[in-house]
């Protein structure tokens, strides 16, 4: 589904140049649910950052499908952002000004052509992650496992084929970090390609792939025996 | 704009309610500036559009060229010269109007009105509306008279005025009148206000000025087909000047005279100081109205990071940039529209005021008014809320999301809006200086010296009315000099605050050549004029009645001694008051003939008019005769009051048929001074908002910048900095701008006030001081809007601050 080629990514500011990623070749099939992990600072972030488009790299080739994204357009990268890509921050990143609902909603505000039944779809991802009895209320009135399970809902309200999750649980309690990764297990389950960064082996462990990476690079890919 | 890009707008507004009030009510209140303002510049700019085709109409002026003045245009030309156009173009289609003050007598009360004497073809050319009855068959009946509908309701307030007699005395002869139509009243946007109309008959009239070229008598007003039409018609006028002229005026009659149409609608700006005025004005809308939008641009900059998150997210979920400005863009027009529907309602609040304080009727036409103001809020919207867009759609996603810290736009952000508070306050220090300088000029000309002691003095205006015969004149004069109330009274053919009649001839030295010499003002008076007006010598003597020779009247055919004015010194070649004593002078008469006069004084100048005119030269001559046209002065003692109903008593007892009308010298002059009272005053107004608009803006930006600095402040304090280093270093930020923005503000006012200036004779000197004192004025206005946050920033305990995020 996806395949990275090469992918480097600098920063370069007046005196300085930092590498973030050296050399990544990474493949990954649909369906599958891929962990990543490391210290700080080894370009995880950046790592989901180019998967989820919302970054370039500096080199390199990124294949999703048969199609080379860096002969995409700005405008054409936000549009296979819309249509194919779901996205889960560790801090939530929801609009406070707007309900849980209209959060969720927002997922497809940004697609183009007939999207069939809205509201049917809105309902249905809050029901999927059990958030439906706080769809009125606005996100600081809700607790941080709430917040993440309608900022999953809006990743999925879209019917993504990829869903980027980074740090998931890393704002959250042991027993909703559980409801959380239990919800993504769920959607691999039901076919959902995901891609996560986390910081707990535990976590990891509940992927079917675990890659770890160090200096910017990938130095080791353990696929889970199931 | 999609439904959660409406409701996240309004959410917003209400969550951040101080910045959405600062915002929007920043922008109505530059928006309601730039209505009241352009109601004024569109009053102005729109005299006589109520006339159907005025575009076709044109005023005759008569452009004087003469050595010694300044080139003038005035509005009267003889009141022959529509016959001589007609002799010589057959095809001219034109029309004439006599101005005058007319007594209109009723049940023995003589009451003065404003009358209109015109031609028959009057309303071909200038097609006032017709309210009622055959106004174009009245025209040509000497009997009839049209009214306006305002005086038709004065003096038959049952209505039905047509068919009614009323009696009028024009020119001393009593006559009466068959109303015979009525006009529509006029609006205040005209200068043609006359509220009777009569037809002009010549005869009347006439006297020797009638077909004298040189003389200015009435208007007269032409009408084309096309603007082209006129010029053509135009190129033709100075072989008519000099064919037609030459029989009053030497040389080349076209080379001193010539007649500029001016088309109706420009008539009004022609008045000197008049297009200034309303160009300033209506430069000061649009400033202030772009000083509210660079608050705008301000405002949204400064807070635009506050909205990087958003701006990441709706990034991620597949916004495009594009999609994104144009959210951005329909907030900022969304804004600019409620700034639009309060400003307009505030400019209906306040025109009220405006008009009060400037003697205006501005009103807003709803009709016409709204559609240029979406297209306003449309163009305020975009303008203002462009670059934020595209500021705010430009935050990377990954970087905005991979950070713990709100972006705060950079060094480069920091800088624009430096620049933007420098702008803003440039143009308000100018704004400053411009107030100052304004108003230092409206008190320095009621307060000026005009060479005579104009405190005291009272205007008999009537005194010059034609319904009044030479020995009632004589009784009032004695019954005057009679009154306890009266120090003295004299009479002249001129006064202080009266253009209305002026004369002026050319004067020359023996041996000079008669068409080289200068144009100098003459002046007829009675007796104790210089007493009355306690004119001073500067040498030599006033004219008195010890002297046979100073008597224009019985000096027979020996010269006869005349006074003249300093200003008429250098134009007649003396060195000095004394080299002109004792020297002849030769006057042109009215038919070419030379007139020698002998000069016994010289007096320090008077000024009579308005002080944008150059102050001319002047001479005085004496005579016991009766003269052409005479307005009454005296100089009483104790209170107006009583000096007045001692005028009013004398007066009913001698001419009790004809309208006592007087006034104080003051107010007389008052006239003068009033347009540019008025603009003073809306730039005052205009002025003051522009720099209340400006703190209002650098007021949020200070306490947004401020709450950003907070753990800064903890920072700085934590290391050892008191907190009047806080202070220093919080209000230091916004002073800098400030400061810059007096090395633009300076040399614009500067510029535009040495310009304003120009306009009159009688002006202030730019004074250093105003430019010094607007700046002081300035920085005084910036550290007091932004020391109340920096005080409270600056006493933040530090733990606390370096908690704050």
């Amino acid at each position: 589904m996806i395949r990275l080629e090469s992918i480097q990514r600098r920063y370069a500011s007046d005196e300085v140049e930092t590498t973030a990623l050296a050399d990544i070749n990474l493949a990954v099939a649909e369906g599958e649910f891929l962990a990543i992990m490391g210290p700080s600072g080894c370009g995880k972030s950046t790592l989901l950052n180019i998967l989820g488009t919302v970054d370039r790299p500096s080199a390199g080739r990124y294949m999703f499908g048969d199609r080379d994204l860096a002969a995409l357009a700005e405008a054409e990268l936000a549009q296979l952002r819309g249509r194919t890509l779901g996205f889960v921050f560790q801090s939530f990143n929801l609009i406070d000004e707007l309900t849980i609902q209209e959060n969720v909603a927002l997922g497809l505000a940004y697609r183009k052509g007939a999207q069939g039944d809205k509201r049917q779809r809105i309902e249905q991802a809050m029901d999927r992650v059990g958030i439906s009895h706080r769809a009125r209320h606005y996100p600081h009135q809700l607790s941080g496992g709430q917040q993440q399970r309608a900022a999953i809902a809006r990743a999925i309200v879209g019917d993504p084929s990829l869903i980027l999750a980074d740090e998931p649980t890393g704002n959250l309690d042991t027993e909703n970090g559980q409801q959380v990764m239990d919800i993504l297990t769920s959607l691999n389950g039901e076919g959902a390609t995901i891609i996560m960064v986390t910081h707990s082996p535990s976590h990891a462990d509940m992927a079917k792939r675990r890659i770890d990476m160090l200096d910017g690079r990938i130095v080791s890919s353990v696929a889970r025996a199931i | 704009m999609n439904r959660f890009a409406l409701v996240t707008f309004y959410r917003s507004l209400v969550r951040h309610k101080l910045y959405a009030a600062l915002n929007i009510g920043g922008l109505a209140v530059g928006i309601a500036v730039f209505i009241v303002l352009g109601l004024y510049v569109r009053f102005e700019t729109s005299y006589e559009t109520f006339l159907p085709h005025h575009q076709q109409v044109y005023l005759i002026k008569n452009r004087w060229k003469l050595v010694g003045v300044p080139t003038t245009d005035y509005d009267g030309t003889m009141g022959g010269l529509l016959e001589e156009l007609h002799q010589d173009f057959p095809e001219t289609v034109g029309t004439r109007l006599k101005s005058y003050q007319i007594s209109v007598l009723r049940n023995g009360v003589a009451t003065s009105e404003q009358a209109a004497l015109v031609d028959p073809s009057f309303l071909d050319v200038l097609e006032v509306p017709v309210a009622a009855g055959d106004a174009r068959a009245a025209l040509r009946d000497p009997s009839a008279v049209l009214l306006s509908e305002k005086i038709a309701r004065k003096y038959f307030p049952g209505g039905n005025a047509i068919g009614k007699r009323m009696t009028f005395s024009i020119n001393g002869t009593a006559r009466d009148y068959r109303v015979a139509a009525i006009l529509k009243d006029v609006p205040r946007n005209t200068e043609l206000d006359w509220n009777i109309v009569t037809k002009l008959v010549p005869n009347q009239l006439g006297g020797p000025g009638w077909y004298h070229w040189g003389s200015g008598t009435l208007n007269t007003y032409l009408k084309f087909a096309t603007p082209a039409d006129a010029a053509a018609y135009a190129r033709r006028l100075p072989s008519f000047i000099d064919r037609r002229g030459a029989h009053d005026m030497l040389g080349h009659p076209s080379q001193s005279l010539s007649f500029p149409l001016v088309p109706i609608r420009d008539v009004h700006l022609s008045r000197p100081g008049s297009k200034l005025t309303v160009t300033t004005l209506g430069l000061v809308g649009l400033l202030t109205l772009l000083i509210a939008i660079i608050n705008y641009v301000n405002l949204a900059t400064a807070r635009s990071g506050l909205r990087a998150r958003e701006v990441a997210i709706r990034k991620v979920l597949g916004g495009s940039r594009s999609a994104l400005v144009r959210h951005f863009l329909g907030e900022a027009v969304a804004t600019a529209a409620m700034a639009a529907v309060i400003g307009l309602a505030l400019a209906e609040l306040v025109l009220p005021i405006v008009n009060a304080s400037g003697d205006l009727s501005l009103s807003i036409d709803y009709a016409t008014t709204i559609p240029p103001l979406i297209l306003l809020a449309l163009i305020v919207g975009v303008g203002a809320g462009l670059y934020p867009a595209l500021l705010l759609s430009r935050f990377p996603a990954a970087a905005v999301l991979a950070s713990a810290r709100t972006p705060g736009g950079g060094r480069t952000g920091a800088r624009l809006r430096e620049g933007l508070v420098m702008i803003q306050f440039a143009l308000a220090i100018s704004f400053l200086i411009g107030t100052a300088v304004l108003f230092a000029q409206t008190v320095h000309v009621r307060s000026a010296d005009l060479g005579f002691q104009r405190d005291g003095m009272m205007i008999v205006k009537s005194f010059g009315s034609t319904d009044l015969s030479e020995p009632q004149r004589v009784s009032l004069l004695a019954a005057y000099r009679a009154s306890p109330s009266i120090v003295s009274a004299t009479i002249a053919d001129t006064a202080p605050g009266d253009g209305s009649y002026t004369n002026a001839t050319q004067m020359f030295r023996p041996g000079q050549e008669q068409k080289d010499g200068p144009n100098i003002s003459t002046i007829s008076i009675g007796k104790d004029w210089f007493e009355t007006y306690d004119a001073r010598l500067a040498a030599g003597r006033f004219l008195d009645t010890a002297h046979r020779q100073d008597d224009l009247g019985t000096s027979g055919t020996n010269p006869a001694n005349v006074v003249i004015n300093r200003a008429a010194l250098p134009l007649l070649g003396f060195a000095s008051p004394q080299a002109a004593l004792g020297q002849t002078v030769i006057e042109t008469g009215q038919n070419n003939e030379k007139l020698p006069r002998i000069i016994v004084g010289v007096i320090d100048n008077i000024r009579f008019y308005a002080p944008r005119e150059k102050l001319p030269g002047m001479m005085f001559r004496y005579s016991t005769k009766p003269f052409d046209y005479t307005v009454a002065v005296v100089r009483y003692r104790g209170g107006e009051d009583a000096a007045m109903r001692a005028l009013r008593e004398n007066w009913r007892q001698i001419a009790p048929q004809v309208p006592f009308e007087a006034t104080t010298a003051t107010r007389n002059l008052a006239v003068y001074y009033k347009p540019d009272d008025r603009a003073a005053r809306l730039f005052a107004i205009g002025a003051g908002l522009a720099v209340a608009i400006g703190c209002v803006g650098l007021w949020g930006l200070a306490s947004f910048n401020t709450q950003r600095r907070v753990k800064e402040v903890g920072i700085r304090k934590t290391l050892g900095a008191s907190s009047t280093d806080i202070v220093k270093l919080l209000v230091g930020q916004f002073l800098r701008p400030v400061v810059i923005a007096n090395v633009v503000a300076w040399p614009l006012a500067f510029v535009a006030m040495r310009t304003w200036l120009a306009g009159f004779d009688d002006r202030v000197a730019l004074s250093p001081l105003y430019f010094v004192g607007a700046t002081l004025v300035s920085l005084l206005i910036a550290v007091g809007t932004v020391i109340a946050q920096s005080l409270r920033a600056a006493r933040a305990a530090p733990a606390w601050a370096l908690r704050h995020e």
